[in-house]
């Protein structure tokens, strides 16, 4: 089997809710994506999803290292790729071309066996561990209720995280609602909340201790900067909470200081970070270090084939149980709180043509997709909290 | 497709020639072996060398599917949880070889592609286990394994400074053909303390240029193998008596190991990658332990961080036959799906049906004076003295 040539398809669609973090207290409502294709010359193609912000970039892969190529030597392909950019670096943009295509050689593997992804990697089939993930700080009080309390009922979640960051009052609040909706559910909900980077390692203790006197928190994500090994440790034996790091880290190189400085409780791992091979090395490389997996959202939920073969893995974000994206389905459904897999060849994903095409756009619309806005004045200084018209913006919901 | 059975024989594998090391200077030409089958409901079976208490875990893995290798290896050593890895590892590395070559075989492709290798090659390092043999024999190996463009070397060393200086350049002069500066190894197997260590590794590089040193202090004592590493150049290797991840990590942390000895060890294909994956996070190479037929080649192939495979070839595939070869210094694996490995059955029933008379040596005791003084070889010990 031989690659032949890559496709790409931008999109648009309309999120339930709105959405953002405490960079982002107006939110967003469009979402938005890539769908790759990696043809084949046995007619099945790879799909990976993403990169939309470089498809120049995987052209070029493709077109230089991939095509010819057979795909079910995935591992070795992924190090062409990385090799490839040893000066500039296989991180930034890059790694989102990476990352990738490599998701779509490891749809064609397992496409090419027949079997899905989970059984590719060797995984057993078993149900996975998952919470839901508001990303919902502009939402109201009311509103973030509700969707709690329906992804509580209706699809079984025990678990769930709340963005935090901005407004001490509304957070303590917020946590303690999250807790009655999930206590109603069971009577020990793990309850995650998720900084996003916006403070300072002294901030995020003070704060996380004002919360653990209200409720028992699972963990405190990204609570100082990214490559900030030191503050995450101060943070991780400053509190009881778990520290939870990595989640915008790209390479394994990145992830070195992390584990030798024990600088973080939970490890985050994605395919974003080089893709579901270096996600497989990560996860290998935390085991060692007796560290527990957190598999961020993926589309479609697709890391829950992975979640099958790491030994350390605890639970699976879920930001929205149903693909919303439109142009595509998963077989992975969220069935009484756990993440059920399924048996389509590959990743399980299939593309809606007619509705791809509908949705087709020549180029992302600004202010949709994970943080259009970048990171917010005053992070890892002091709490800007959200503004008149970032306020009136939010209380629009979803309708625009 | 299940799995519905298993088989195991065993036998006593007689070398070529006997392989010897500071601990057992004189060495052994028979060695206790084991084949196992995992057999399918498909009629196809998995092969892998080795053995041992299969049926503790076959209830685990009967009527499940081959292909999911990585959760019946979970299962397996979650269920050995309490007792631990050191008395079980063996089984579970065994089953969990005959799996892959299964998942492999079911995919009808090397298992190196089923790993997701680019090319089914890795790079050989030649390694004699040869404390017993000759200075003749030992230069006669050497360049047998230069001649197919292995350009690095492994000497037994650890007894006698003198007989090991002039043993290290014979394996250099010998492997000249194949490169100007071939890549230098010494393996002193725990035999010494690091202090024994260092002193020694101080004479031998003041006339070679040493790549690695393996295991110059005890497996655990990751102190010990870290002062040993920051007073000496040459990289030093370990790991290969370890039997788990868990138990890799105190040397990595503590920067106690420069190149890490992988091997089947640590519960077979699936726990040797998880360390692999764990080194390669912290840019450590990896050098894939010896074994029958080189089948963990394979693995080796699709590693990024792999540096070279240790090749031992005494002579001890006399009812296997498989589908690799030395070339231009690399091992060349073929596209025989699974591992490659076929069993001669017939040459299997001969062995069975007459074994040798004495019992073999392996594995090596330790030998006295280990990490104390060095208790040199007696006379008519070993040939070259």
């Amino acid at each position: 089997m031989k690659i032949t040539r890559m496709e790409s398809t931008l999109y648009v669609f309309d999120q339930d809710r709105r959405m953002g973090d405490a960079n982002s207290p107006a939110g967003r409502i469009k979402g938005s994506g890539c769908v790759v294709e990696l043809h084949t010359d046995e007619g099945l193609a790879g799909i990976g999803l993403g990169g939309g912000g470089v498809r120049p970039q995987m052209q070029a892969m493709v077109e230089q290292l991939l095509v010819g190529q057979d795909p079910r030597r995935v591992q070795g392909l992924w190090k062409r790729m990385v090799d490839k950019h040893f000066k500039g670096g296989h991180d930034g943009l890059i790694n989102d071309a990476i990352s990738t295509l490599d998701m779509a050689l490891w749809d064609l593997k397992a496409k090419a066996n027949g079997e899905p992804l989970w059984k590719t990697l060797g995984g057993s089939k078993q149900k996975i561990h998952c919470y839901a993930s508001d990303i919902g700080l502009p939402m109201s009080d009311a509103d973030l209720e509700a969707w709690y309390r329906r992804m509580a009922t209706e699809y079984g979640f025990c678990h769930a995280k709340l963005k935090v960051g901005l407004d001490q009052d509304a957070d303590l609040r917020r946590l303690e609602m999250m807790e009655r909706v999930f206590k109603e559910r069971t009577d020990a909900p793990m309850l995650y909340v998720d900084a996003n980077e916006y403070w300072s390692p002294k901030q995020a203790i003070r704060k996380v201790s004002e919360m653990e006197e209200r409720c028992s928190i699972a963990w405190i994500e990204e609570p100082a900067r990214r490559w900030d090994y030191l503050g995450l440790r101060r943070v991780k034996e400053g509190v009881r909470t778990a520290v939870c790091a990595g989640e915008n880290l790209d390479t394994l190189g990145d992830f070195l200081p992390y584990f030798q400085h024990r600088a973080a409780d939970v490890i985050q791992v994605s395919y974003g970070m080089t893709g579901i091979s270096c996600a497989l090395q990560i996860a290998d490389a935390a085991f060692g270090y007796e560290l527990p997996i957190t598999l961020g959202g993926s589309p479609g939920l697709i890391h829950a084939h992975l979640a099958t073969v790491m030994p350390n893995f605890m639970t699976l974000e879920v930001p929205d149980p149903v693909v919303r994206d439109g142009v595509f389905t998963s077989d992975i459904e969220i069935v009484d709180g756990w993440a059920i897999l399924g048996d389509r060849p590959g990743l399980g994903l299939e593309i809606d043509r007619e509705a791809l095409e509908k949705q087709r756009v020549d180029a992302i619309p600004a202010g949709s997709g994970p943080s259009p806005f970048g990171r917010r004045p005053g992070a890892g200084l002091y709490e800007v909290l959200p503004t008149a018209a970032e306020q009136a913006e939010a209380a629009k919901g979803v309708s625009a | 497709m299940k799995i519905t059975g298993y088989r195991v024989e065993n036998y006593v594998m007689q070398m070529d020639r006997s392989i010897a090391d500071a601990n057992n200077p004189v060495g052994d030409d028979l060695m206790p072996a084991s084949l196992l089958w995992i057999e399918t409901d498909e009629g196809i079976s998995g092969i892998a060398p080795g053995g041992g208490d299969i049926e503790q875990f076959f209830h685990l893995l009967e009527g499940e599917d081959p292909r999911e290798v990585v959760g019946l290896w979970r299962k397996m050593v979650d269920y050995v949880h309490k007792g631990g890895l050191v008395a079980s590892g063996g089984p579970i590395a065994a089953i969990d070889i005959a799996l892959w070559d299964l998942k492999a075989k079911i995919a009808q492709e090397p298992l190196w592609q089923t790993l997701g290798a680019l090319e089914g090659r890795t790079k050989a390092y030649a390694s004699g286990i040869g404390y017993c043999l000759s200075d003749d024999e030992l230069f006669a190996f050497y360049r047998r394994m230069a001649e197919r463009g292995v350009d690095g070397g492994k000497l037994k060393i650890g007894l006698d400074m003198t007989a090991d200086l002039r043993r290290i350049g014979i394996m250099r002069e010998a492997l000249s053909v194949a490169s100007d500066r071939p890549h230098l190894m010494v393996d002193v197997n725990e035999y010494w303390s690091p202090k024994q260590a260092v002193q020694a590794m101080h004479e031998i590089e003041k006339r070679y240029d040493i790549t690695w040193i393996e295991e110059p202090a005890r497996r655990w004592d990751y102190e010990g193998l870290a002062s040993v590493s920051r007073r000496i150049k040459a990289a030093v290797a370990t790991a290969e008596n370890l039997r788990s991840i868990g138990e890799v990590y105190p040397l990595i942390h503590n920067e106690a190991v420069d190149i890490v000895n992988v091997s089947t060890a640590t519960t077979g294909f699936t726990g040797c990658r998880q360390v692999a994956n764990m080194c390669y996070a912290y840019e450590l190479p990896v050098s894939m332990m010896n074994c029958q037929a080189n089948y963990m080649a394979h693995l080796a192939a699709a590693l990024p961080n792999h540096l070279a495979m240790e090749v031992v070839d005494p002579g001890r595939e006399h009812c296997l036959r498989f589908d690799n070869t030395i070339e231009d210094g690399f091992i060349v694996l073929g596209d025989a799906p699974g591992l490659g490995i076929e069993v001669d059955e017939e040459a299997l029933h001969q062995l069975q049906a007459h074994p040798p008379e004495r019992k073999s040596n392996f594995p090596f005791a330790r030998r006295e004076g280990a990490g104390l003084y060095v208790k040199e070889p007696e006379v008519g010990e070993v040939p070259w003295k």
